[in-house]
């Protein structure tokens, strides 16, 4: 098993991603994400708390705080009473001020709506999804269903395993070769930031099995096929500025590694690749964009590849000179390098945590599931889809006025004759 | 249900417009339910900011204790007929309203700030005046070079935010001109006579940058060039 230093002692180290993150989350960045599940019953608040008192603990890793060390960031856990269940409000994903000690993960609820936000340095979508279904089990158990312990559903009477809460990266930091290197500057597609503290979210929701067919009828999985369909917006938004010069288009696609590298760890185990287009080569039509991406990630998502890149950034965490700089100079840098390696080679995020399996008992509770990314650094929108049952919901949530991208991207989708039913917590 | 006559995407029952293009929702079939309670909470919420005060107090600490330290050593060790510590606690004073004062006083518009910063300048050099006993060049050098600066900065504050960036290259420059028309004047007036060298130097060397970019900025073909050849 890969390193667990300090874990007896109280406190474990920040893995890789989360080194990352915690140095890059400010004001003006939100590494939290945001899990919804729409039920059918409006959310019974009482036994709600009653599920997050009784489920938290066997998930010791979320119920944690953050503390600045001399040269890194360190969790140890939080002994003070919560997270309590807050009212559901119009703008989430809300940066955590570390200042302010602020919690970690929190839970709301608004009329059929329960929602957990989680910063991203806690965990992956992968890992918070476990928490949550089994958060939503213990919350209907509490309701008086019988839900069995099936489809990822951890018991929560059981102790805490500490394999759950190994740092994955470690343990497959095996290749000889460190792979990575600086990817070129992407479209920023940016727009008018709105005011301070606003986060649009707009929903489209469309039937899995009509997608499937389509993406399908394309050639690609689900997930190539809105990757492509959003570039061609991302495309069609660049060519109406007019640039002279236009700038190649690229996403950052998280992938989960436990498939690739057998785990059982809650925390932060995803990588990101990078399919692009460059419009300086020439036009491409929709069937070419979903033939490039389709290629490029199967050609890039491979074990060695990844084992490779995990490599570099584990032997970045471990260059003792490196490790002794304090903790300030390392967040400044950190930071500066995110912005130009981790940003700028991106026009936009999109992710696919994939389908939301329950166990029967729970199916007919749930109407269907969200999922909210939080504010970018720049004024852009992110993209992010998680399906349930039928029921695929494809989310743009972003600081940005303009609603030009996810307008092309369901006009598109609307073209290819799919059904799509969009809402918005925009103000009209 | 209604729909989107533009994107073809079904809306909420409640919507007025799609949200994705703003078009407004007109179906007499289906009027907008405005009863029906909103999808998403119109409750906004704002992280408490990042406590400012405690950093004021820190670095008023810091510079109220350098400033009383060298006043105390004035007082009873170091040169006590000399007031050097005078100098020292004004400036301390002069970094406190630099940096302090924007901490405590967030809503005060920025150009007030810059005011204030100037006159914190003004009140060291005064100082200083004062406990070497230089009325002289404070009233015929510095206090003259001051109101320069400080008009000039005034000025650029406020008028830079609302220009292109042709006009903001111009006003700098033209700016940084006359300042040194002014700077040399003050130094050659306080010397005993005006005879200007090195700022008329500079004033056709500014003068030489800002003409291309008046040209530029005032004829709309070129400047529409210049844009696409400097788009990248």
């Amino acid at each position: 098993m890969g390193r667990r230093k300090g874990q007896d002692k109280g406190w474990f180290q920040l893995d890789n991603a989360a080194m990352m993150y915690s140095a890059i989350q400010s004001g003006n960045y939100s590494a939290v994400y945001r899990f919804s599940a729409v039920m059918t019953r409006e959310v019974d608040t009482q036994a709600l708390q009653r599920a997050i008192d009784r489920t938290l603990p066997r998930f010791p890793g979320f119920h944690v705080k953050i503390r600045r060390g001399v040269f890194w960031y360190y969790f140890e856990p939080d002994d003070a009473p919560g997270p309590f269940l807050q009212p559901d409000i119009q703008n989430p994903c809300q940066p955590v001020y570390f200042q302010n000690k602020d919690q970690l993960i929190r839970f709301f609820y608004y009329r059929h709506r329960i929602s957990m936000e989680v910063f991203h340095a806690l965990a992956d979508g992968g890992g918070a999804l476990v928490l949550f279904k089994t958060l939503l089990a213990v919350y209907l158990r509490e309701l008086g269903e019988e839900i069995p312990n099936e489809e990822g559903i951890l018991d929560v009477d059981e102790p805490p395993d500490p394999q759950e809460w190994e740092d994955a990266y470690a343990r497959y930091t095996r290749s000889r070769v460190r792979l990575g290197k600086s990817e070129p500057r992407a479209y920023p597609c940016t727009g008018t930031r709105e005011p301070f503290y606003t986060l649009n979210v707009t929903m489209g929701f469309v039937s899995v099995s009509a997608l499937r067919q389509v993406a399908k009828s394309h050639g690609a999985s689900i997930t190539e096929y809105l990757s492509a369909v959003l570039i061609q917006s991302i495309l069609a938004r660049q060519r109406r500025e007019g640039r002279r010069r236009e700038l190649p288009v690229a996403l950052a696609i998280p992938i989960n590694l436990r498939p690739y590298f057998p785990t059982r760890t809650l925390r932060n185990f995803i990588l990101t690749v990078r399919p692009s287009i460059d419009p300086e080569l020439g036009d491409y039509t929709l069937e070419e964009i979903i033939s490039q991406v389709h290629h490029h990630m199967r050609l890039h998502i491979t074990r060695q590849e990844m084992q490779g890149v995990i490599t570099r950034n584990v032997f970045l965490q471990k260059f003792l000179p490196l490790q002794l700089i304090p903790v300030p100079v390392k967040n400044f840098a950190v930071d500066l390098g995110y912005r130009i390696a981790g940003n700028r080679p991106y026009s936009t995020t999109y992710t696919n945590p994939g389908a939301f399996r329950v166990p029967k008992e729970m199916e007919h509770h749930i109407q269907h599931m969200e999922v909210v990314l939080g504010q970018s650094y720049t004024p852009r929108v992110n993209c992010a889809s998680i399906s349930y049952g039928d029921i695929m919901e494809i989310t743009f949530a972003g600081t940005v006025k303009e609603t030009d991208v996810e307008r092309d991207f369901f006009r598109t989708l609307v073209q290819d004759g799919l059904h799509v039913k969009v809402t918005s917590n925009r103000r009209e | 249900m209604s729909y989107c006559v533009n994107c073809g995407v079904e809306l909420d029952k409640d919507a007025a417009t799609c949200p994705l293009c703003q078009t407004p929702v007109v179906n007499p079939v289906c009027p907008v339910d405005t009863t029906l309670p909103p999808n998403f909470p119109v409750e906004r919420r704002e992280v408490e900011p990042v406590n400012r005060k405690e950093l004021a107090l820190l670095l008023s600490a810091m510079l109220g204790c350098a400033g009383g330290c060298c006043v105390l050593l004035n007082v009873l060790f170091w040169w006590q007929g000399v007031p050097w510590s005078a100098i020292v606690a004004g400036a301390c004073a002069m970094l406190w309203v630099w940096t302090v004062v924007p901490l405590l006083l967030r809503r005060v518009p920025s150009i007030w700030m810059l005011g204030l910063d100037l006159l914190a300048v003004a009140g060291l050099l005064a100082l200083i005046a004062l406990a070497t006993h230089g009325w002289d060049w404070l009233g015929r050098l510095a206090l003259p070079i001051w109101w320069g600066v400080s008009v000039v900065l005034l000025f650029l504050w406020y008028i830079l935010p609302r220009r292109s960036i042709l006009s903001r290259c111009m006003l700098v420059l033209g700016s940084c001109v006359v300042l040194m028309l002014w700077l040399e004047g003050c130094i050659d007036l306080f010397l005993g006579g005006y005879r200007p060298m090195w700022s008329l130097v500079v004033a056709v060397v500014g003068v030489a940058l800002m003409l291309p970019l008046l040209i530029i900025r005032y004829r709309p073909g070129l400047r529409r060039e210049v844009r696409r050849r400097f788009h990248f």
